[in-house]
C-alpha cells in the first residue's frame, strides 16, 4: 500500500523497534495464529486485513494500556484511524505512552 | 405512567415540565423542548409514507430519528448488524424507504439518504406535543432466521411504553431514583433500545448521547452526567471495565443483559462500584420480561403485569406489554408466581460476547459459499478467555482458501461470528438425516482443536493472603461460597470449552479454609455439568451448572 500523502503518523519515520513490539503484543494478546513479522505494517487491522473486530480492539486496548501506561480514549471515528494499521497504532502509542 | 386499555393515545414524550433536562449531547444539557424541536423539524422533512431505516450512531440523533418517524406514523426499521447484505435483506421488499444517518456518506447505496446531526435553533412558539395511537407500529427489530433471512418483529407504541414503565419501576427502585443513563450497548437491539434510549426518555431519566467504548471513555462519559447514574452494559464490557485500571465515577446502579452474568462477576462489579447490579432477561420477540440481582439471588422475578405458564414443556409468557402469549426460547423452571429459574438455552442459539445467532443460520450461509461442499460451525473449547470465545468452522472445500471463505461470509455476518479458525477436512460425517451428530462434532474438535487433553478434575486452593479473607470473617477466615462456585465455574469452562449459563443447584457441606488443598471434579450430564469440590475424602460443596449453548449441528 502506498502511504504517500496519507496522515498516517505524526512521526516522519516509523519507529521500527516499537512497531515490532506492538506487532508481538497484537499476536500474543489476541492469540493469533501468525508470527508478528507477518503483520504488514500498512495493512488494515480491521475487516479484510487481519480481520480484527471490536472485541479484539477492546482486548488489545487493555493490554496496550497496561504495557505502555496509557488509557486509550477515542470516539469511534478516531478509533478507526488508530487501529487502521499496525503503523497507525504504533504511532498513536508512540505519542501517548508514559512508559 | 400506567396505561389502561381504554386509553387510545399517549403523548410522544411524557408530560414532564418542558424545561426539564432530558438528554445530554456533547456535554450539553438539552431540555424536553430542545429535543422536541429537533424531532419535529426532522419529521417535517421525512418523505410522506416512507418507512425509515435508522442507522445513526449517535444516540441523540438515533432518538430524534425514531421519534420523528413515530410522530409521522412511520415505521422504523432497526437492523441489528451493519453487514451490507444484512441491511439489503432488511430493506428487501420495502417499496418506499428513507435512510437516516449521521455519517457523511450513506451506509447503504441506492437508498434515499437523509443526513441528520445538525441541531435546529429553536424559534417560534413552544412546540405542541403530538399524541400517538397506542396501536401504531413504531419499530421493527430483527432476529436471524435459520435460513439467513432476518425475521421481523413489530413493536407498537403503547406496548413499548408499558414495557418501559414496568422496567423503570424495578430499575429506579434499585437505583434509589430516576437516573442519568449511559449505555455501552448497540442501539438497534431490544436491550439497547429499551434500556439506553426509551427508559431515560419515557421514564423521567436523562439520556446520554454517547456510546463509550474504552474503559477511560466510560469513566469520562459518566463524569459528564449528573448523579444518580445508571450504566447500561454487557458482561463482556463489564469484565473489561473491572480489569482496567481506571477510576470510575459513582453510579447508582448497573444493568447487564445479552449474555449470562456469573454471580462472581456480579459480586465483583457491585463491590467495585458500590452499587446494585441488575440483570435483565428478555428477547427480541418479547422485549424485557424479568430482572434479577445475581450477586444476591439467582432466580428471576418477572416484571409487573407479566404472567407465565407451562404447557407440554413450553413456557408461555403473557400480560403486561405482550399482545399475545409468547413461547420462550429457553427452558425454565417455575418457582412460584412471578419467579423462575433459567435451566437451559435452546440448543441452536449461540452467544458470542452477547450477540446471539443461530447455528443453523451460520451453517446455511457457510454452505452457500462458492466452492464449499460441506461445512459446519462449532464452539471450540475456550482457550485463554471464555468471555471472548470464538467460533470455528470445519469445511470441505478443495481449492478454496480460508480468506476466500471469510471474504464471502464477511458481508453477511456480524464480524464476531466469523469462524476463527477455519479447519479444512476431507469429510464431515453426517447421519442418515443429513445431520452432523454432536458426538461427531466433538470428535472433530478433539482431533483438530486439541480438546482431548481436558481433565475432568483440577486442584483448587485459595492462598492465605487472598484479600477476601480478612473481611470474611474477621479472625475466622473461611472461603466465601460465591468464591468457591466461581472457581468451579471457571475451571469447568476453561477445561471443557462449555459456556455455563449459571447455577441450577448448589449445596455447601462444610467450610473451606485458607490454603486448604481441594479438588474440583465434574461430569457432563444432559441436565448440565455436575460438580463436586472435595478436600481429601470430604465433600466441601457440590451442585449443578446449567449449559448456555450446545455445539450441535
Amino acid at each position: 500500500m502506498n502511504t504517500m500523502g496519507q496522515p498516517t503518523t505524526a512521526l516522519c519515520e516509523p519507529d521500527s523497534l516499537l512497531e515490532r513490539d506492538v506487532a508481538a503484543l497484537i499476536v500474543s494478546a489476541l492469540n493469533l495464529d501468525i508470527g508478528p513479522e507477518e503483520i504488514a505494517p500498512e495493512a488494515p487491522l480491521y475487516g479484510d486485513g487481519l480481520g480484527l473486530d471490536s472485541i479484539d480492539i477492546l482486548e488489545l486496548a487493555l493490554v496496550v494500556s497496561k504495557q505502555f501506561g496509557m488509557q486509550m480514549k477515542a470516539d469511534s471515528e478516531e478509533n478507526y484511524h488508530i487501529f487502521r494499521s499496525l503503523r497507525a497504532l504504533t504511532a498513536y502509542i508512540g505519542e501517548h505512552r508514559t512508559k | 405512567m400506567s396505561v389502561t386499555p381504554s386509553i387510545e393515545t399517549l403523548p410522544l414524550l411524557p408530560d414532564f415540565p418542558p424545561e426539564q433536562v432530558l438528554t445530554y449531547r456533547d456535554g450539553q444539557a438539552l431540555c424536553r423542548d430542545d429535543f422536541l424541536c429537533d424531532i419535529l423539524w426532522l419529521a417535517e422533512r421525512l418523505p410522506e409514507g416512507a418507512h425509515v431505516l435508522n442507522l445513526s450512531h449517535d444516540r441523540y440523533w438515533f432518538a430524534v430519528g425514531l421519534f420523528a418517524a413515530i410522530s409521522r406514523g412511520a415505521l422504523s426499521l432497526l437492523p441489528n448488524s451493519p453487514a451490507v447484505e444484512h441491511l439489503a435483506a432488511v430493506c428487501a421488499g420495502v417499496p418506499h424507504l428513507v435512510c437516516l444517518g449521521d455519517q457523511d456518506v450513506s451506509p447503504l447505496a441506492g437508498v434515499n439518504y437523509l443526513r441528520v446531526g445538525e441541531a435546529v435553533p429553536a424559534t417560534g412558539p413552544r412546540p405542541e406535543m403530538p399524541r400517538i395511537a397506542c396501536e401504531q407500529r413504531i419499530a421493527c427489530v430483527f432476529t436471524s432466521g435459520s435460513t439467513g433471512t432476518p425475521q421481523p418483529h413489530f413493536k407498537t407504541f403503547g406496548r413499548m411504553w408499558l414495557a418501559i414503565a414496568a422496567g423503570a419501576e424495578r430499575l429506579w427502585d434499585a437505583a434509589g431514583g430516576r437516573c442519568s443513563v449511559i449505555g455501552t450497548v448497540p442501539l438497534r437491539h431490544m436491550y439497547g433500545l429499551e434500556s439506553s434510549v426509551l427508559l431515560p426518555l419515557w421514564a423521567g431519566g436523562r439520556m446520554s448521547a454517547r456510546t463509550p467504548f474504552f474503559p477511560a471513555d466510560v469513566a469520562a462519559a459518566l463524569a459528564e452526567l449528573p448523579a444518580p447514574r445508571l450504566l447500561v452494559t454487557t458482561p463482556f464490557h463489564l469484565t473489561k471495565l473491572l480489569d482496567a485500571d481506571v477510576e470510575m465515577p459513582a453510579v447508582a446502579a448497573l444493568l447487564s443483559a445479552t449474555a449470562p452474568l456469573s454471580p462472581a462477576l456480579a459480586a465483583r462489579a457491585e463491590e467495585r462500584f458500590g452499587a446494585p447490579l441488575l440483570e435483565i432477561y428478555g428477547s427480541t420477540e418479547t422485549g424485557q420480561l424479568a430482572t434479577r440481582r445475581p450477586a444476591r439471588q439467582l432466580d428471576w422475578q418477572v416484571l409487573p403485569g407479566i404472567t407465565m405458564r407451562q404447557e407440554n414443556g413450553e413456557t408461555f409468557v403473557s400480560g403486561g406489554h405482550l399482545e399475545a402469549p409468547q413461547a420462550l426460547n429457553d427452558h425454565v423452571e417455575m418457582l412460584g408466581p412471578g419467579e423462575f429459574s433459567l435451566l437451559d438455552r435452546k440448543a441452536d442459539m449461540i452467544n458470542v460476547v452477547g450477540k446471539r445467532t443461530s447455528l443453523a443460520m451460520l451453517n446455511h450461509l457457510l454452505a452457500r459459499v462458492p466452492g464449499v461442499r460441506d461445512g459446519v460451525f462449532c464452539l471450540p473449547p475456550a482457550g485463554r478467555d471464555d468471555e471472548a470465545r470464538r467460533l470455528a468452522a470445519f469445511v470441505v472445500a478443495p481449492g478454496v482458501s480460508a480468506n476466500e471463505i471469510l471474504s464471502a461470509l464477511r458481508p453477511q455476518l456480524d464480524p464476531v461470528f466469523l469462524p476463527r479458525p477455519i479447519i479444512f477436512v476431507d469429510l464431515i460425517p453426517r447421519d442418515g438425516n443429513g445431520k452432523v451428530q454432536a458426538a461427531t462434532l466433538q470428535a472433530l474438535i478433539k482431533a483438530h482443536l486439541g480438546g482431548d487433553q481436558a481433565p475432568a478434575a483440577v486442584p483448587l486452593l485459595f492462598p492465605v493472603e487472598h484479600p477476601m479473607f480478612p473481611g470474611h470473617f474477621p479472625g475466622r477466615p473461611i472461603v466465601p461460597g460465591v468464591a468457591l462456585l466461581d472457581a468451579a465455574q471457571r475451571a469447568v469452562e476453561s477445561a471443557t470449552g462449555l459456556t455455563l449459563a449459571g447455577l441450577a443447584t448448589a449445596k455447601f457441606h462444610r467450610p473451606a479454609l485458607p490454603a486448604e488443598a481441594m479438588r474440583i471434579e465434574w461430569s457432563l450430564e444432559p441436565a448440565g455439568v455436575r460438580f463436586l469440590i472435595r478436600s481429601g475424602e470430604q465433600k466441601v460443596a457440590d451442585g449443578r451448572f446449567l449449559l448456555a449453548a450446545k455445539a450441535s449441528a
